[in-house]
């Protein structure tokens, strides 16, 4: 029973690599079927996202081995196995589940600690699953990986505080607006950054969006993308009292806003309070904005420095996270050991139940003087007898190849009692 | 004596104090704090309270207002009461940490009030009394929790605008949020301000209570005055619809005449149907003590 990784991610490989092997939820199932095929009796589970690709094995007695894998994603995806193999990592056993919880916990995502890989990991278990791809180890790994981050994140501050500009905006604008949905949205610009708000602000309940761009034609495309209004750019002015959040990005080497037409807008909006986002360098928001009341003005810097302050929080809490994952990691080896000794045993108490029954198959002719009431007393005493003869000794086998080496404990059970057991039918799927 | 009988609500503002402690505590270190734990006290504390006002309404057989340390407590009372049943209907997010230590700091000056000898002069089992007392309380109560709000409204603006990004400003809801809690506060104060004012008016037109020149007691004046500020505030939100920061500030400033109205006339020698308890009367309760 062992456990094996092979992947790559976005620090091991480009995109242009990454993209070659990713899978599909429709590939995903015919590799896991055709790799069940070529090893049976293995389990596997392929995670494919957008920065990693990663295949999940498990076999008897190492079976099967990192080339194999290697050559398999090889053959799939028809990639020369040289040119891929240079890309991609792979850990065996603890260094594996390791990595798993690393993974699942996001500690290995490009943006520390985000919540998207826990669903993602979670989808390829149960894709894995369904396909009747898992088994007893399997399941048990990933359940726990699950598990594990779970943990992690609410014991830790590993996912809190947000990490990207245009979150750190529409945060702040939670602490100015109770909801935004009868609020209107003016963007100035239509640039990238824009589009990423506006996005945000949508996700967030915000429904009306109005565009001002030099050239009309691109403050349409946005404004229409949104169910929006564009607006002609001279316009501006007007529309500047009716707006609650503005942001502005343009690439204008001068102010677009200035503080004495904000200074207009917010007599008229009565104390109502202005929310304004200036992502442009040079900025396009007169800084003196900021000092009139109930107006609320952040520039690209100042949110800058809340996504700097959160990551550097959340790279602080990494060691943290480290200790959870290897305790966990820890339980789940002597899980492991535990199960692999658990065929050895279940073959031995067979063994001693098949002698029993063979012995009481000898004696029964022999006895004549008992009745049915009776002869089951005698059953009943020898199956007595053999469970507790193999009480003791399964539970310390069971305890002491927790400690590891659990293929020791196996080995010497069939070395003393003779028996053999044939590892393909003792690996039921479950 | 005197120590012994107010020990309930001494033990009461040693709760709110602790719960104000953990209140505080939660906002800077949230993970060393519980904030239920806070809740729970400040709850037992409400009910030490309360039970303290029972029993003072058991012994003298009147609602607890006959002098001037038991107005105040049944007051703070009333600030409770309306505030536990906002909370419960709202859910307003750390509102607590506002409200509970201005309430610890008002219950401390509760208890200086302790030995003053101003004594209600009226009878208490009077209807006008009940009418006029109740609604009034009940509104300074919530017009104390939006004073809370003001506070509140204030402090996050001035993280907004400093850009000041802690623990504080991640807890605080949203300017808008606490505008509109506000709101509510007041429209829920004025009134039941108007209604107390009312009978007050006819109280003291149809029995002679305050004597001839009632309309120069200093409490009626500023009673109106408090009024006033509050119409104006309603003025403003409604008819102007104002938001922000001046209505925050007038908040305050209502607020501020509220106590005045409450205690500070007793300090300009207004009685408002309190008494001097004179030295022949004193001399009496001391051989009945």
């Amino acid at each position: 029973m062992s456990i094996l990784v092979v992947g790559l991610n976005h620090k091991s490989a480009p995109v242009e690599i990454r993209e070659k092997l990713a899978f599909d939820t429709n590939s995903i199932s015919t590799a896991l079927s055709m790799f069940l095929q070529k090893y049976q009796n293995a389990e596997a589970v392929i995670l494919s996202t957008c920065n990693r690709v990663e295949i999940y094995v498990s076999s008897l007695e190492d079976s099967i081995k990192v080339e194999d894998v290697l050559s398999f994603l090889a053959d799939f995806h028809r990639i020369e196995l040289n040119y891929l193999s240079q890309y991609m990592y792979h850990y065996k056993d603890d260094r594996a589940v390791v990595h798993l919880f690393f993974v699942t916990s996001s500690l290995d995502s490009m943006v520390l600690g985000e919540s998207q890989i826990l669903s993602q990991v979670k989808e390829a278990y149960m894709m894995a699953s369904m396909q009747e791809a898992t088994g007893k180890v399997m399941n048990q790994l990933f359940q726990q990986a699950l598990n594990v981050a779970k943990i992690v994140h609410t014991s830790t501050s590993i996912g809190k505080g947000k990490v990207s500009i245009s979150s750190v905006a529409v945060e702040f604008a939670e602490k100015i607006f109770q909801d935004f949905t009868g609020k209107i949205v003016l963007v100035v610009g239509a640039g990238e950054m824009c589009e990423l708000l506006l996005k945000h602000l949508y996700e967030e309940g915000s429904r009306t969006f109005i565009v001002a761009n030099r050239t009309f034609e691109r403050a349409q495309e946005l404004a229409n993308e949104y169910h929006g209004q564009a607006i002609k750019y001279e316009l501006l002015n007007e529309y500047l009292t009716k707006a609650d959040i503005i942001i502005s990005s343009t690439s204008a080497p001068h102010y677009v806003i200035h503080a004495n037409q904000v200074k207009d807008a917010i007599k008229h909006r009565r104390g109502n309070p202005m929310f304004l986002i200036d992502i442009a360098v040079p900025r396009d928001i007169e800084p003196d904005v900021a000092n009139i009341h109930n107006v609320y003005l952040y520039n690209i810097d100042d949110l800058q420095s809340v996504v700097n302050q959160n990551a550097d929080e959340r790279t602080r809490e990494v060691e943290k996270c480290r200790a959870i994952i290897e305790e966990e990691v820890e339980h789940f080896m002597a899980k492991l050991e535990e199960m692999k000794i658990e065929p050895a045993i279940t073959h031995l108490r067979n063994h001693f139940h098949t002698i029993g029954k063979e012995e009481l198959d000898r004696l029964k002719p022999k006895i004549k003087n008992l009745d049915n009431g009776d002869w089951e007393q005698v059953v009943y005493t020898m199956e007595r007898t053999i469970n507790k003869l193999l009480h003791h000794p399964a539970k310390v086998a069971k305890q002491e190849a927790k400690n590891g080496g659990g293929y020791r404990y196996v080995e010497t059970i069939k070395k003393l009692f003779g028996i053999f057991h044939h590892h393909h039918t003792d690996h039921p799927k479950q | 004596m005197i120590i012994i009988t107010h020990i309930p609500f001494i033990i009461s503002i040693i709760l709110y104090f602790v719960s104000s402690v953990l209140f505080i505590g939660y906002i800077i270190k949230p993970s060393f704090f519980n904030k239920k734990i806070a809740k729970w006290t400040m709850v037992m504390g409400f009910f030490v309270h309360s039970g303290f006002l029972i029993f003072l309404g058991l012994e003298s057989g009147n609602i607890p207002i006959t002098n001037v340390y038991e107005s105040f407590v049944s007051l703070l009372w009333c600030v409770l009461f309306v505030y536990i049943n906002l909370d419960y209907l709202y859910k307003i997010p750390s509102l607590d940490t506002f409200l509970i230590p201005l309430i610890t700091a008002l219950s401390i000056w509760a208890l200086t009030f302790d030995g003053n000898n101003l004594l209600i002069t009226i009878s208490l089992g009077n209807f006008w009394l009940i009418a006029h007392i109740i609604p009034i309380f009940i509104g300074y109560a919530a017009f104390t929790i939006s004073f809370s709000l003001s506070v509140m409204y204030l402090t996050q603006q001035r993280q907004l605008k400093l850009k000041l990004f802690g623990s504080l400003f991640n807890k605080l809801p949203s300017l808008e949020r606490i505008d509109n809690l506000m709101w509510k506060t007041i429209s829920l104060g004025f009134p039941l301000l108007t209604i107390g004012l009312v009978f007050g008016a006819f109280w003291v037109k149809t029995q002679n209570v305050l004597g001839e020149a009632w309309y120069l007691d200093y409490k009626v004046i500023l009673g109106l005055a408090t009024w006033l500020v509050y119409a104006a505030l309603l003025h403003m939100r409604l008819i102007a619809s104002f938001h922000g920061t001046k209505i925050a500030c007038l908040t305050i400033a209502g607020f501020c005449l509220v106590l005045f109205t409450f205690i500070g006339t007793f300090f300009m020698g207004s009685k408002h149907a309190f008494q001097n308890v004179s030295e022949q009367t004193n001399t009496e309760i001391l051989n009945v003590q």
